[in-house]
């Protein structure tokens, strides 16, 4: 279709903010009377706090509020209502750092200082330090009060142990599956905590004004999540509470939901007026922010002799961390996707989210996709191996197709799997063996598939404005938050081709819950989509609205006028128009009176007919995922056999993006995703030794340079989704999930040798290579 | 951090005086690469903050085929790295130089702070060791000169007196001589070496030293043995390997495994040595 807007690579419209550090980032920010925050954190995993003296601290110079858990009248949680902001006297800290009190004072050193006196008594509590381990009955309960916290009602905690949600999924039955298959598989995996390390820490400043009103700057995804989880816990009304994320300097996932803000809140509210500041040190990113979540798959397979897949039996046990609020439904999502992009009549899959005495786990790019699929992409690997079969042909086999049914039974009328899958392995060249330059330098090929859908509650909601100014220019108001991702550029092209204007011509304005309109998050890659069609919605309000006054002005028909560059132009008689500007104060008329007032245009958006599965069978009634993004990797890497170290030297990329709105853009997410894969999949992970993280800076937690990146090809193919705004679907977070799968089957097809635990470090190479044991690895 | 009083001498002898003064309770600020962390992290809580970036002279990097390389205190990681004499007559020194953290950090972090750092791993260790370079430490009483091997006793221990100053590293000019270094390290740039070596032919004999596999950077006495004088094979570069992991006594850390780092260090001597075959 002739798209003017759509499917060009406009350039980034922060760039150059960004580049030139203009952009103002919490830390930059310094208001009068500004005063500084500092906690005092948990050395226990695991421990009542059995008092909490602040009295020395209070006498310090410069101190000017002390707050403890006492503060917190109510738990707050996106999903589950688990946690305070901080630990509370009388009550546990459930991971070390967790916070326990915190001080502002006129200076950071001051307030360190004050931290530094308060006394806590602790007395430290046996802990939970592996997810399987915690699922046990007879495992210390972390949170004995389960089963009075408020949840949403499609997640099941298990009350008086520590599994804050059981998923369950029973399509068809996989019992018989494995009774009537040729081959029944059982292979395991364990994917250890990663961090994000988003360039910019997080970081929070607020002031409570004497009207009571409470004003939280956050480097946050999502201001209305944040300006909720406020309300809820500290018993604010909404019109009291002003949340405003200006700039966002990287989240993926990490600054969704609420964290530090909760701690900065009770101590602005003490220091009225003045105003409150608390940023985050990398060492607390590792910490105290959230973490991916490590998580233990079992995948049992029931396979026919030519590589048809008859059944799977999955189990995922969640490290969920110390509070789940976020956690419970990654681990549903990690469910809900479970059968990965095939098409399988019998998916049985059990996933657990599981309390452990670890830094909190959440939502991280991939939702819960990167872990399963480093199992699932493995396991048919593996499986064809087994069985002598080609691993490409068992992916044909199964893959998805149009008219294909998920694993939760939905039928899908686009997917676009098998494309994506053709043109990766015409792109690594995957028939072709790598070709060998050293005896101890092995190179070899592997690929992946991947897909996943927004984990979305099935009626969150997007709200965008379009304000129209006297000269046609516009504001674009949206909450859709610019986290890197492009929504700044993406979000006017898609009101630009509604308006047929240049999208420069358009100003986006997000992140203030007082001015701009309600977003439910920036996360579950949903905002090309939802926020993408409540722009498109709002550009179509107000051009309707425009061609409303034109029909009068222009002494037309409605039907035969529309938008073109710029003017309301006659669709029969093209001679006949008039600039769009001038309707953007209404009409006028020759006798000075006028008609329609400024023009503006509202729109809103809740996917319809997106409805809950089943609570008992995880069965889809109609569709419970807005869309489903799929693709797949291939890759080649250089294994050095004598030192372990392998060097990816190329990754290929193919998704069905629906339509691509800006290929530029796209291009960059592809890329970062793969390289984020490639970090995964070689060097991160948290490393932890009775719930205190060893690596929590840069010194020791290495993720990928520029000196790492593989030459990196990205394609895509758009079949277009039915409800996306100009056919787009979400594309951020499934792009990364094929990458370190792929690597993990390209490793073993160099060398001979299964990793089923991520990061694969030279050492496990050495080691593996040598037929070592594989001692602390599961 | 906790306040300090910064001190920022402008002679050796005010630095030597400030040493002295304040003994304990201060610390001797070069790039501060590692101090500044060593505050930030309370590591440290010193009392007085000793800056001897104001000591003229200390910037400079001299050579003269006679009397080897002269590498002033306060000479960067970068300086060292990019002067064309060091490049020229020491390459391996550059390259290890070159090696250590980013360009940001080489462009604070001196050559000498890493060696009174005293870290197993310094990155500028194993070629000093390798080419037996001395320090030059002034003190009270005039200055003095020590065996890099004998400057570095334990992890972050060093003979340094609490009323010293290193002043310079001396390299002494080496005839004939070729050198490799090796830094092995989970990811290729910016990061801290799981084993580091540097492997020296001074004419017929070999000088093989390596980082991170004990607690100080060692140089294989045995190993040099069995290869002085010897004509490199295949047969004699594989029993040097062997040997050569028999006198490191490596640890497990958050980096790499015992096992691991006694693998590499077999690694790096054959990859070394073979390039001479």
């Amino acid at each position: 279709m002739g798209y003017k807007h759509i499917g060009k690579s406009y350039a980034r419209s922060d760039a150059v903010r960004k580049v030139t550090g203009d952009a103002v980032y919490i830390n930059d920010m310094h208001l009068p009377r500004m005063l500084h925050a500092q906690c005092v954190r948990s050395p226990y995993a695991h421990a009542k706090i059995l008092s909490v003296d602040i009295s020395a601290a209070e006498q310090m110079s410069g101190v000017k509020a002390i707050i403890t858990g006492d503060e917190y009248p109510n738990r707050a949680g996106l999903y589950l209502e688990d946690r305070y902001f901080m630990a509370k006297p009388g009550d546990t800290a459930k991971y070390l750092g967790e916070a326990v009190a915190a001080v502002a004072a006129e200076t950071p050193e001051q307030a360190q200082a004050a931290c530094d006196a308060i006394r806590v008594e602790y007395e430290e509590l046996p802990a939970v330090f592996d997810a399987v381990e915690g699922m046990k009955p007879d495992a210390p309960l972390i949170h004995p009060d389960l089963k009075n916290y408020k949840v949403a009602p499609i997640f099941f905690p298990k009350p008086d142990t520590n599994i804050s949600h059981h998923y369950v999924l029973r399509k068809g039955d996989f019992a018989q599956a494995a009774e009537s298959a040729d081959r029944v598989f059982e292979h395991k995996y364990y994917i250890p905590h990663v961090q994000h390390v988003p360039l910019e820490p997080h970081g929070c400043l607020a002031k409570y004004d004497a009207d009571g009103k409470l004003t939280v700057w956050a480097s946050c995804q999502s201001p209305y999540a944040v300006r909720q989880a406020l309300s809820v816990a500290f018993d604010l009304p909404l019109n009291k509470i002003r949340v405003i994320s200006q700039t966002v300097g990287g989240g993926f996932g990490a600054k969704a939901g609420t964290t530090l803000e909760g701690i900065v809140i009770p101590l602005a509210k003490k220091c009225k007026g003045r105003p409150v500041k608390l940023i985050y040190t990398r060492e607390d990113e590792f910490i105290n922010a959230y973490v991916r979540q490590g998580m233990h798959a079992t995948i049992k397979t029931a396979m026919r002799a030519d590589g048809k897949i008859l059944g799977v039996h999955n189990t995922f046990v969640w490290d969920g961390g110390a509070y789940t609020e976020y956690g419970v439904n990654i681990t549903k999502a990690g469910g809900w996707a479970s059968a990965g992009p095939y098409d399988i009549d019998n998916v049985w899959t059990d996933s657990y989210c599981v309390y452990t005495n670890h830094p909190v786990g959440g939502p991280y790019r991939g939702f819960g996709m990167c872990e399963i699929h480093f199992a699932i992409e493995q396991n048919i690997d593996q499986i064809a191996k087994e069985m002598g079969l080609s691993e490409v042909e068992i992916r044909r086999l199964n893959g998805l197709r149009p008219g294909g049914f998920t694993g939760m039974g939905e039928r899908l009328d686009v997917a676009g799997f098998q494309d994506c899958l053709e043109q990766v392995l015409a792109d690594i060249e995957y028939d072709k063996p790598s070709e060998q330059i050293s005896p101890t330098k092995i190179r070899a090929k592997g690929i992946a598939g991947g897909w996943k859908s927004p984990s979305m509650p099935t009626n969150a909601g997007s709200a965008a404005i379009l304000r129209m100014n006297e000269d046609g220019t516009f504001f674009l108001m949206s909450s859709g938050q610019e986290i890197g991702q492009g929504a700044a550029t993406v979000l006017p092209q898609i009101a630009a081709e509604v308006l047929s204007v240049p999208p420069d011509k358009i100003t986006y304005i997000s992140g203030d819950t007082d001015h701009t309109p309600y977003e439910w998050q920036t996360v579950a890659s949903r905002t090309t989509y939802c926020a993408g069609n409540a722009a498109k919605l709002a550009a179509e309000d107000l051009a309707d609205k425009l061609l409303d006054l034109a029909q009068i002005k222009m002494g037309a028909a409605k039907r035969d006028l529309k938008l073109e560059d710029g003017y309301i132009v006659h669709r029969i008689y093209p001679e006949k128009r008039l600039p769009m500007a001038d309707f953007a104060l209404g009409i006028s008329f020759g006798d000075g009176s006028g008609y329609g007032g400024p023009a503006i245009g509202v729109g809103t958006f809740t996917l319809e007919n997106n409805i809950n599965t089943d609570k008992k069978t995880g069965i889809a009634k109609n569709h419970p995922a807005a869309f489903w993004t799929m693709g797949a990797n291939g890759c080649e890497v250089e294994v050095d056999t004598q030192t372990g170290h392998i060097k990816v030297l190329k990754m290929v990329s193919c998704f069905d993006a629906g339509k691509v709105i800006n290929p530029a853009l796209f291009a960059a997410q592809s890329e970062g995703a793969m390289v984020q894969a490639l970090g995964t999949a070689l060097f991160e992970e948290l490393k932890l030794k009775n719930g205190k993280v060893l690596n929590h800076s840069f010194v020791d937690y290495k993720i990928p340079t520029a000196d790492d990146m593989p030459e990196l090809v990205v394609k895509y193919v758009e079949h277009a989704e039915p409800t996306g705004p100009y056919g787009a679907r979400g594309v951020g977070e499934p792009l990364m999930v094929p990458g370190a799968p792929a690597i993990a089957n390209a490793v073993t097809n160099a060398i001979g040798v299964r990793f089923t635990r991520m990061p694969i470090t030279p050492e496990d190479v050495l080691k593996a290579l040598r037929g070592r044991k594989m001692d602390g690895k599961s | 951090m906790k306040e300090f009083a910064y001190i920022r001498p402008k002679t050796m002898a005010e630095a030597v005086a400030a040493r002295r003064q304040h003994g304990s309770r201060a610390v001797v600020m070069n790039g501060g690469t590692d101090i500044v962390i060593q505050l930030r992290e309370r590591l440290i809580a010193p009392d007085y903050v000793i800056d001897i970036k104001g000591v003229p002279g200390l910037r400079e990097i001299a050579y003269d085929p006679k009397e080897g390389l002269i590498v002033g205190a306060c000479v960067t990681m970068n300086e060292l790295g990019e002067h064309p004499d060091v490049a020229a007559n020491y390459p391996w020194l550059a390259e290890a130089a070159l090696s250590v953290g980013s360009k940001q950090v080489r462009n604070r972090a001196t050559a000498v702070g890493n060696i009174v750092n005293a870290s197993p791993l310094c990155d500028v260790g194993t070629p000093l060791y390798a080419a037996n370079a001395t320090l030059i430490i002034a003190g009270l009483m005039g200055e003095r000169e020590v065996a890099i091997e004998d400057f570095i006793t334990f992890v972050r221990k060093t003979t340094l007196g609490p009323e010293e100053v290193v002043k310079a590293i001396k390299v002494p000019p080496l005839r004939d001589a070729r050198g490799i270094f090796s830094k092995v390290s989970r990811r290729s740039e910016v990061d801290l070496s799981s084993v580091c070596a540097t492997v020296l032919k001074v004419g017929r004999e070999f000088r093989l030293a390596f980082g991170a596999v004990a607690p100080t950077p060692v140089r294989l006495k045995a190993t040099e043995a069995l290869l002085n004088g010897q004509k490199l094979t295949e047969a004699l570069i594989a029993e040097a390997a062997i040997l050569a992991k028999t006198e490191v006594s490596p640890i497990d850390d958050i980096r790499a495994s015992r096992e691991y780092r006694l693998d590499v260090v077999g690694v790096i001597v054959k990859r070394s040595l073979s390039a001479w075959l």
